[in-house]
C-alpha cells in the first residue's frame, strides 16, 4: 500500500483510482504458493474499458457501472443518492433495519478493533479503504451532513466534512462490494456496531433508490428467478428433466434405485436446493435423494416456479427482492401442505428463509423451516443406514459457511457427523462461529466480471486458502488426497474458483464438496466410491 | 463562583443530562421492530451457548423446549461491562488504556453515588457511625478513580494520535471527548490532593444539592471539578459516549434477538402494522408510488 487514505478523500480526484490494490501488497501464502511471480497475473482493465465504465476505487471493477455522458446525468444520480440516504433513515422506508442501522451509525467510537477481524482488510496488505470502518465512516458522515437537520453546519464545525459528488457515490458503490458481509467485524466490536450491516444498507440504498445492483445478483439473479423460476434460468420443465437425469446417473453409479419425488402433497418435508447444485454439483442433490430415501423420509421437491430454487440474492442487496422470493418459497410449502421446508446445503438460503424472512412470513405463510444439518444428523445417528467410516479415511476439514454458523448458530450437527464418519477429520483454525469467510460470500461467488475474480480469489479468499493449507500441513503433498467439506453452494463456488486458480488439486491434492456426499461415500450399500477426486 | 450560581448551574446541567439521556434512550427503544439479524454467540442458549450454538441446531426445533440461561447471559454481560472482555480478546493493545479509563469512570460513579447517599442521610438526620467511617474512605476511592481515569485517558489520547491505524479515523470530536474527560479526572485528582476535608466538603455539596441550599466557601479546586463534571454530564447524551446505553440495544435487541415469529403473537401484530406503511423508494423494479405499502410491493408480480 502506498499511502494513507482519509475519509474525505473518497470525494476527491474522481477520475483517479483512490487506493490501488495489487498482488505485491498481499501477505505471502504457505509453500508451494509463496512465490508471487508464479501466481496468476491479474486481468488488466484496458484504457478503453476505463473510459467506458467507472474504475476509480482500487483498480478492480466488480460492477461495470457505465460512465454517464453528461455532467447533468451524474448530478441526477448524486441527487437520487441523497434522496435515498434520507429514506434509509426513515421508519416508513426502512423499518426492516432502522434500529440496527442507527445503532451502528451513531455509536461507533472508532477504536478500530474490528479491523483485524476482517480477512479482506488484513489480507489486502491493510489497504485503508478495506477497513470495515472506512465505508461505515463515509456513510456516517454523509448521513449526518445530508440526512439530518443542521448537518452541513455541523460538518463544518466538527471537521467531519465530506462532499457528496459523483466520485463519492461511485466509489461507495464499488466499496459496498468489497465486503462479504461475513459479520466477523461485528462479532469483534465491543459495542456491537455492525459494519457488515452498513454494507448491506448501502447496497440496499443503491438498489432500492438508484436501481443499481450487480447484474449477477439482480437481472440474472432475483429478477430471473421471479420471472422464470430460478436464477440458473431453469424453468420447471428443465428442472424436472435435470433431476430425472441426476437420478438416473446416481442409480447407475451407486446401483441403488434413486428417485426424487416432485410435488408430493402432504409430504413431511419440502426440500429446496440451491438450483445451482443441479447444474454445477449434481452429485449433491443426488446424494440427498439417496440418503433421504435410504432413511425412509417422506419428502418432496417442488416444480413450482421459484419453489425449486432456494437462492435468494435479495438477502445481499434488496429487502423487497428478498421478501418477494421468500414469500414464493412459503407459498409453495403451503400449496403442497408439507409440514416443513428443509434448506439444502446453501448458506444464504438458510439465513434468508430461516431468520431474515421470519418476520415477513406472517399468518398462514409462517411455515416451519429448518436446516438440513440437524436433519442429516438425525438420519446418520438413527441407525437406519449402515455406515463404514473407513471408506472416508482421508484428511477432511470443514469450512463453516458464515450464514449457517456465525449468523444462525448451527455449529455442531455437521461436526458430529464428520467426527463419526471421517476418521481423519481436523478443524481449521479458527473455526465454528469464529471462522473466516470463504471470500465468496454476499453474492461474490457468482460475480466474475472484469478482474473481480482475481480480487475475489487473491484477496477475499486468501485467508481461507491459507487456513485450508494450514489444516492439511501435516500431509501437504499431492499424493495424499484431501477433502474440504463446504456445505454451501456459494462457498463451493468460491472453493472451485480458488482451488482451480492456484492449481491446488495438482499441487496439494485438495478438492472440495458438500457434507451429504461424504455421508453417501460412507454408506455400506454404496459399493463404489462416491467422492471423485477431481475438480468440478 | 457564588453558591447560588453554582447551584443553579448544577440543576440546569443535570436537567439537560437527565432529559437528553432519557429522550435518546427512549428514542432507540421505540424504534420499530426489525428483521432478525442475530449473531452468534448468543449466551442465553443454555448448553449450546458456550460454543456459539443456537436452538436452530435441534431437529424440528419448534417442537423442542427453549433452554435459556439467564445466569449465562448475566455472566457474559458482567465480563463485558466490568472487564471489557471483547476488547481484551480482539485488541489487547488498546485494552491496557481503555480498561483503567472505564474502571476510573465506574469508581467515580460509585464515589458520586456514595456522596449523594451521604448528603441524603445527612438531610434526613440518620447518619450512623458505620456509614461515617465508610465515607472517610471516599478520598481513596475518588483518588483511585481519578488516577486510573487520567492514566487511561492519556493512554487513549496518545494511542489515537500516535498509532497511524487509529489516527486515520479519529475525529476532532473524539479527541475533544477524551480531553474533556481528562480534564474531569485531573481536576478531580487535584481536588483530592488539595482539599484536606474532602468527605465533609463533598457531603456538604451533596446536601446542598438535595436541599436546594446554596453551598458556600467551596475550595476553588472542588468548584472547578464539579463544574467540569457537570458540563461533561450535560454533554454526554449528545455524544458517542452514550454507547454504554446503545450497547444494551446492540446486544439484546440485535445480536441476541432470536425470537421466532409465532402466529397470533404481539410480534406478528407489530410486523403486520409495519407492513402497511407506504413505500417511496424510487427504483423502477419496485414500482412503488408512495401509496402502495410493503405488502403490495412485495407481492406484486414482476414484469416478465
Amino acid at each position: 500500500m502506498t499511502r494513507r487514505v482519509r475519509v474525505h478523500d473518497i470525494g476527491k480526484r474522481g477520475d483517479e483510482v483512490l487506493s490501488p490494490v495489487s498482488l505485491q501488497d498481499l501477505p505471502p501464502l504457505p509453500p508451494p504458493y509463496d512465490k508471487m511471480d508464479e501466481q496468476p497475473v491479474w486481468k488488466e482493465i484496458k484504457p478503453e474499458a476505463r473510459e467506458r465504465m467507472v474504475c476509480n476505487l482500487d483498480g478492480v471493477v466488480a460492477l461495470s457501472l457505465p460512465q454517464p455522458e453528461t455532467e447533468e446525468e451524474k448530478q441526477a444520480y448524486v441527487d437520487r443518492f441523497e434522496a435515498g440516504l434520507k429514506k434509509l433513515f426513515t421508519r416508513e422506508n426502512n423499518w426492516t433495519f432502522l434500529q440496527p442501522l442507527l445503532l451502528s451509525t451513531d455509536y461507533c467510537v472508532a477504536c478500530q478493533t474490528c479491523n483485524d477481524a476482517c480477512p479482506i482488510y488484513t489480507m489486502s496488505g491493510r489497504n485503508d479503504i478495506y477497513r470495515p470502518t472506512y465505508r461505515a465512516e463515509v456513510l456516517r458522515r454523509l448521513a449526518r451532513k445530508y440526512a439530518r437537520p443542521g448537518g452541513k453546519l455541523r460538518a463544518k464545525v466538527t471537521g467531519e466534512d465530506i462532499e457528496l459528488n459523483w466520485a463519492t457515490v461511485t466509489r461507495l458503490y464499488e466499496l459496498a462490494y468489497r465486503c462479504t458481509m461475513c459479520r466477523r467485524c461485528a462479532q469483534a466490536c465491543p459495542i456491537g456496531v455492525d459494519n457488515g450491516l452498513i454494507t448491506h444498507e448501502l447496497r440496499k440504498l443503491f438498489s432500492q433508490e438508484l436501481g443499481w445492483a450487480p447484474k449477477e445478483l439482480h437481472e440474472k439473479g432475483t429478477m430471473l428467478q421471479l420471472q422464470v423460476g430460478s436464477s440458473t434460468g431453469m424453468n420447471p420443465v428443465v428442472v424436472k428433466d435435470n433431476v430425472e437425469f441426476i437420478d438416473d446417473d446416481m442409480s447407475e453409479e451407486t446401483e441403488l434405485e434413486v428417485h426424487s419425488p416432485f410435488d408430493k402433497e402432504e409430504a413431511d418435508l419440502l426440500l429446496i436446493h440451491n438450483a445451482g447444485e443441479m447444474l454445477a454439483w449434481p452429485e449433491n442433490p443426488g446424494a440427498f435423494a439417496i440418503v433421504l430415501n435410504a432413511a425412509g423420509i417422506d419428502w418432496t421437491l417442488s416444480s413450482d416456479e421459484v419453489g425449486y430454487d432456494g437462492v435468494n440474492y435479495g438477502l445481499f442487496y434488496d429487502d423487497f427482492q428478498l421478501a418477494r422470493i421468500a414469500l414464493r418459497h412459503a407459498q409453495t410449502a403451503k400449496k403442497l401442505k408439507v409440514n416443513k421446508i428443509v434448506m439444502g446445503e446453501c448458506g444464504h438460503q438458510h439465513k434468508a428463509l430461516m431468520t431474515i424472512a421470519d418476520r415477513v412470513l406472517t399468518g398462514d405463510l409462517s411455515v416451519h423451516r429448518e436446516s438440513c444439518m440437524p436433519l442429516l444428523e438425525e438420519i446418520v445417528f438413527s441407525g437406519k443406514i449402515e455406515f463404514d467410516p473407513s471408506k472416508n479415511d482421508f484428511p477432511v476439514t470443514l469450512h463453516d459457511p458464515c450464514n449457517i454458523v456465525r449468523n444462525l448458530g448451527i455449529v455442531e450437527p455437521q461436526r458430529r457427523i464428520l467426527r463419526y464418519l471421517c476418521p481423519q477429520f481436523r478443524e481449521m483454525t479458527p473455526h465454528g462461529v469464529d471462522n473466516y469467510c470463504c471470500g465468496g460470500g454476499s453474492g461474490f461467488a457468482v460475480m466474475s466480471p472484469n478482474n473481480f475474480t482475481d480480487w475475489r480469489v487473491s484477496v477475499a479468499g486468501r485467508m481461507k486458502f491459507k487456513q485450508i493449507l494450514d489444516a492439511f500441513a501435516d500431509q501437504p503433498g499431492p499424493e495424499v488426497k484431501k477433502y474440504v467439506c463446504a456445505p454451501c453452494s456459494n462457498c463451493k463456488g468460491q472453493m472451485r474458483d480458488m482451488l482451480d486458480y492456484y492449481g491446488a488439486l495438482e499441487k496439494s491434492g485438495i478438492t472440495y464438496g458438500g457434507l451429504v456426499e461424504l455421508i453417501v461415500n460412507a454408506m455400506v450399500d454404496v459399493k463404489e466410491p462416491f467422492i471423485k477426486w477431481e475438480m468440478h | 463562583m457564588s453558591g447560588s450560581i453554582l447551584l443553579a448551574l448544577a440543576y440546569v446541567l443535570l436537567a439537560v443530562f437527565v432529559v437528553a439521556a432519557v429522550l435518546r434512550t427512549v428514542r432507540i427503544a421505540r424504534l420499530p421492530v426489525h428483521l432478525r439479524w442475530e449473531l452468534a454467540p448468543v449466551p442465553k442458549e443454555k448448553t449450546r451457548g458456550r460454543y456459539g450454538g443456537s436452538y436452530l441446531e435441534a431437529y424440528e426445533w419448534w417442537k423442542q423446549p427453549r433452554e435459556e440461561s439467564v445466569v449465562a447471559e448475566l455472566l457474559y454481560m458482567l465480563e463485558e461491562i466490568l472487564f471489557l472482555k471483547a476488547l481484551w480478546k480482539h485488541q489487547r493493545r488498546l485494552w491496557w488504556w481503555s480498561f483503567p479509563f472505564h474502571v476510573g469512570l465506574y469508581l467515580l460513579a460509585v464515589a458520586v453515588g456514595l456522596t449523594l447517599v451521604e448528603g441524603a442521610l445527612a438531610a434526613a438526620g440518620v447518619l450512623s457511625p458505620a456509614w461515617s467511617a465508610l465515607i472517610h474512605g471516599l478520598p481513596w476511592l475518588a483518588g483511585a478513580a481519578y488516577v486510573l481515569g487520567a492514566v487511561g485517558a492519556v493512554g487513549l489520547l496518545v494511542s489515537r494520535l500516535a498509532r497511524p491505524s487509529l489516527r486515520a479515523l479519529t475525529t476532532p470530536v473524539a479527541l475533544f471527548n477524551l480531553v474533556l474527560l481528562l480534564a474531569v479526572f485531573v481536576s478531580g485528582a487535584v481536588t483530592v490532593w488539595s482539599v484536606s476535608d474532602l468527605p465533609a466538603r463533598a457531603a456538604g455539596l451533596a446536601h446542598a444539592l438535595l436541599t436546594a441550599t446554596p453551598p458556600h466557601g467551596l475550595p476553588a479546586a472542588l468548584t472547578t471539578h464539579v463544574v467540569l463534571s457537570l458540563v461533561f454530564l450535560a454533554y454526554l447524551p449528545f455524544s458517542q459516549m452514550m454507547h454504554f446505553v446503545a450497547k444494551y440495544f446492540t446486544y439484546h435487541q440485535v445480536r441476541w434477538d432470536d425470537e421466532p415469529l409465532v402466529v397470533g403473537s404481539r410480534l406478528e401484530q407489530e410486523v403486520q402494522e409495519l407492513l402497511k406503511q407506504p413505500v417511496t423508494w424510487s427504483a423502477p423494479h419496485l414500482n412503488a408510488d408512495g401509496v402502495k405499502n410493503w405488502v403490495d410491493v412485495a407481492t406484486e408480480e414482476v414484469e416478465r
